[in-house]
């Protein structure tokens, strides 16, 4: 067996390279290499194999709808196993023997992270991640450890935690305690809310880190209610939260409860008792609706037989379009070119390119009548921020009765407006 | 602000204590330490909380969250966990002490024992967190700045009633004072003609009663879920080496001193590091007096 792949390896490579030898003689860079490092086995094979598939569509919308620079795009796609060691080899042979133009990768933070600064930086190629949501991230493009070659699809940390701050300041809490878990996770939502609460005029009079499974939260609680908030944001899971909420309660700390999007559960309202929270709100992220994800939902109905609704498959699709986009936009194929042009699809007041063959059939017609363009894709309108997030609409729920209602939804427009005056 | 966290602390230290007077008397009768004591307790909360669920939640007496029903649930879990205790000594322990197994292979077998015991309680009852009443108590101020929830009073009540108890069992009763003679000296007591097995067992059902009363009153004031014991694991272990191994009395101050330190503790330092306090005492202890603090002079 493992001969067999090796020999239709080796096979594959020298196809490969006597398929490329020619091409080389026609045009300068004829097919454009897309690289993609995705966890295909292992834990994380389930998830991984569909947003394969979903970046496996972008190129064929892609070449559907013409290709770029008059190419034809190729894909190359690899297995990181959920292993950091394995996808970094990986992302190394696609961009050292294939040469590719940019990357796309991976699920799981911890494989991302290496690859984008054992490969990506240093070899300066664009990393377009589906799915990986540390805060890291984010801290190191600010830092400038990243060289601006980063960039995500899906809505970060952030995002929860400038809504949340916006909504209490909207309920009218000025000093707010927080209680949070002892993580990245955790500190990460505690900075932003920090940041974005004391911009909105609230004030945070006391952060509280707790670690998970300890006997009695009693100490924690107490060190958050010797302040006397106006409300207290909990950042927890369901079965610690309940106990610190419960704690909370019982020792008369006010019911102005604001709560993460883990505890959206009904085993956490269950175990408190719904009759306390129900001056609690929560949020969390929401999902979009618009022409363009229809388009991306039927279209991937068609072609797989299985609904695109599971971890990463919309936002995997625009990676790839993102990708592509860029490297339209871009004078030449070095990564520096299409970094720098993966925000020049964004333009406010573009004419909107949707998703499917004939939008980018239209978008690249648009690009060579040197029109602005605005990208609207599988998750909705793509704007990175300057450090290559992109931000979500968000929903606000509470309890009513006994079960979980949607408060409101935070359009993208307002979370876009919100960052600008926060940021 | 120091008022309340020194009252919390006494509740704490109470159910730490309970806890750690199960590992001490275990130390004294069967000399090792059982690692699967915190598991006793996880397994006592949940037979609580299944005799409290044939009984439904009754009325409540007074101000407390929970009726007449709880104390005989705590009783009946007493029971249980006693006989659990008494059915994991003939199982494992017993074959041990037979075949004259060193003292280090017991604490390793008691190790593996609560690992088992841990997956049965989430094999029986599954991994939910739960409360014996849905209900929450209001805390009352007793006074400025220090609020108490009647359950908690109740608790420590009962936990000094208890140990009261067990120290005039030990103290006056026939059995109890074998039970200090065999720990004195089994050989001696041998001689005495006290059966050895038989206190043996009389150990294990009370420090299996002791362990359900500390995982009932743990899982009255705070959550009951199968990780209970074993987050109570380390404070109980260093309760009982603190206080000195096998004096009764010192398991009690350990309790205490234990809950105190960790409650004080976040006055002055991140509560980010609370889970470290108990460690750090157990290596002060360890390194200024080994013995522990009411150890007899000279040890064993």
């Amino acid at each position: 067996m493992k001969r067999m792949i090796w020999t239709s390896l080796g096979t594959l490579l020298a196809l490969s390279c006597w398929g490329a030898a020619p091409a080389i003689a026609q045009t300068a860079s004829c097919p454009i290499k897309i690289g993609a490092i995705l966890p295909l086995t292992g834990s994380m094979g389930p998830v991984g194999k569909h947003i394969a598939e979903s970046a496996q569509l972008a190129i064929d919308t892609i070449n559907q709808g013409g290709g770029i620079k008059g190419c034809q795009v190729q894909f190359i796609l690899r297995d990181d196993q959920g292993q950091p060691t394995v996808g970094v080899d990986a992302a190394k042979y696609l961009v050292e023997v294939e040469r590719v133009a940019a990357l796309s990768g991976s699920v799981s933070s911890g494989v991302t992270l290496p690859i984008l600064t054992a490969v990506a930086v240093p070899s300066g190629v664009p990393l377009v991640s589906c799915c990986s949501t540390a805060a890291t991230f984010t801290t190191m493009a600010a830092e400038g450890r990243t060289n601006g070659f980063f960039f995500r699809t899906l809505p970060t940390l952030k995002t929860q935690a400038y809504a949340t701050a916006k909504v209490t300041a909207e309920r009218g809490y000025k000093r707010i305690a927080i209680i949070y878990l002892n993580t990245d996770f955790g500190t990460g939502m505690v900075k932003d809310f920090t940041k974005a609460t004391e911009k909105l005029g609230g004030k945070v009079v006391k952060a509280v880190a707790y670690n998970e499974n300890q006997p009695s939260y009693r100490a924690e609680v107490n060190a958050a209610m010797a302040e006397k908030p106006d409300a207290l944001f909990l950042v927890a899971f369901p079965q610690d939260g309940a106990t610190m909420t419960r704690e909370w309660i019982s020792l008369g700390g006010t019911q102005n409860l604001v709560l993460n999007n883990a505890l959206r559960s009904l085993d956490y309202i269950k175990l408190v008792g719904a009759k306390y929270l129900q001056s609690a709100f929560g949020m969390d992220n929401a999902s979009v609706a618009g022409p363009t994800v229809d388009a991306f939902k039927v279209a991937f109905q068609k072609a797989y037989n299985t609904s695109p609704d599971g971890p990463g498959i919309y936002n995997q699709y625009d990676a790839i379009m993102a990708i592509g986009l860029a490297i339209a936009l871009a004078p030449d194929l070095s990564g520096k070119s299409i970094r720098d042009a993966m925000r020049k699809f964004q333009t406010e007041g573009g004419t909107i390119v949707g998703t499917g063959p004939d939008a980018f059939r239209e978008a690249i017609a648009l690009i060579k009548a040197g029109k602005p363009i605005r990208y609207v894709g599988a998750t909705g309108p793509l704007t990175f921020d300057a450090n290559g997030d992109v931000s979500g609409p968000a929903l606000i729920w509470t309890v009513k009765g006994e079960a979980l209602a949607i408060d409101r939804q935070i359009s993208l427009d307002d979370m876009a407006a919100l960052f600008k005056s926060i940021d | 602000m120091i008022g309340q966290a020194i009252a919390d602390g006494v509740l704490t230290g109470a159910i730490i204590a309970l806890g750690a007077l199960g590992v001490s008397l275990c130390l004294q009768i069967l000399r090792f330490a059982n690692f699967a004591q915190a598991e006793l307790l996880t397994f006592g909360a949940y037979a609580a909380l299944t005799f409290t669920g044939f009984a439904t939640a009754g009325v409540s007496i007074g101000p407390l969250s929970f009726g007449w029903q709880l104390l005989v649930a705590v009783a009946l879990a007493g029971i249980a966990t006693g006989a659990v205790a008494v059915a994991v000594d003939r199982l494992v322990f017993a074959h041990l002490r037979r075949r004259q197994a060193h003292d280090l292979t017991m604490v390793f077998a008691s190790f593996g024992l609560a690992l088992i015991l841990r997956n049965l309680v989430l094999l029986l009852w599954g991994p939910d967190a739960h409360y014996y009443s849905q209900e929450l108590q209001i805390a009352i101020e007793v006074l400025p700045g220090v609020r108490l929830m009647p359950d908690q009073v109740f608790v420590l009540g009962l936990a000094l009633v208890l140990v009261l108890t067990l120290h005039v069992f030990l103290r006056f009763s026939r059995l109890g004072r074998a039970m200090r003679a065999m720990a004195e000296s089994p050989a001696l007591a041998r001689i005495c003609g006290i059966g050895t097995e038989a206190m043996v067992r009389w150990a294990w059902v009370a420090s299996g009663a002791l362990a359900a009363a500390a995982g009932v009153f743990a899982g009255l004031t705070v959550q009951i879920r199968p990780e209970m014991g074993a987050n109570l694991l380390l404070p109980i272990l260093t309760a009982a080496i603190l206080g000195g191994t096998g004096s009764l009395f010192g398991a009690v101050v350990g309790g205490l001193v234990v809950g105190l330190a960790e409650n004080l503790s976040a006055l002055v330092i991140p509560t980010s590091y609370i889970s470290t306090v108990p460690f750090i005492l157990l290596l002060l202890v360890l390194w200024v007096r080994p013995q522990g603090l009411f150890a007899p002079a000279g040890g064993r």
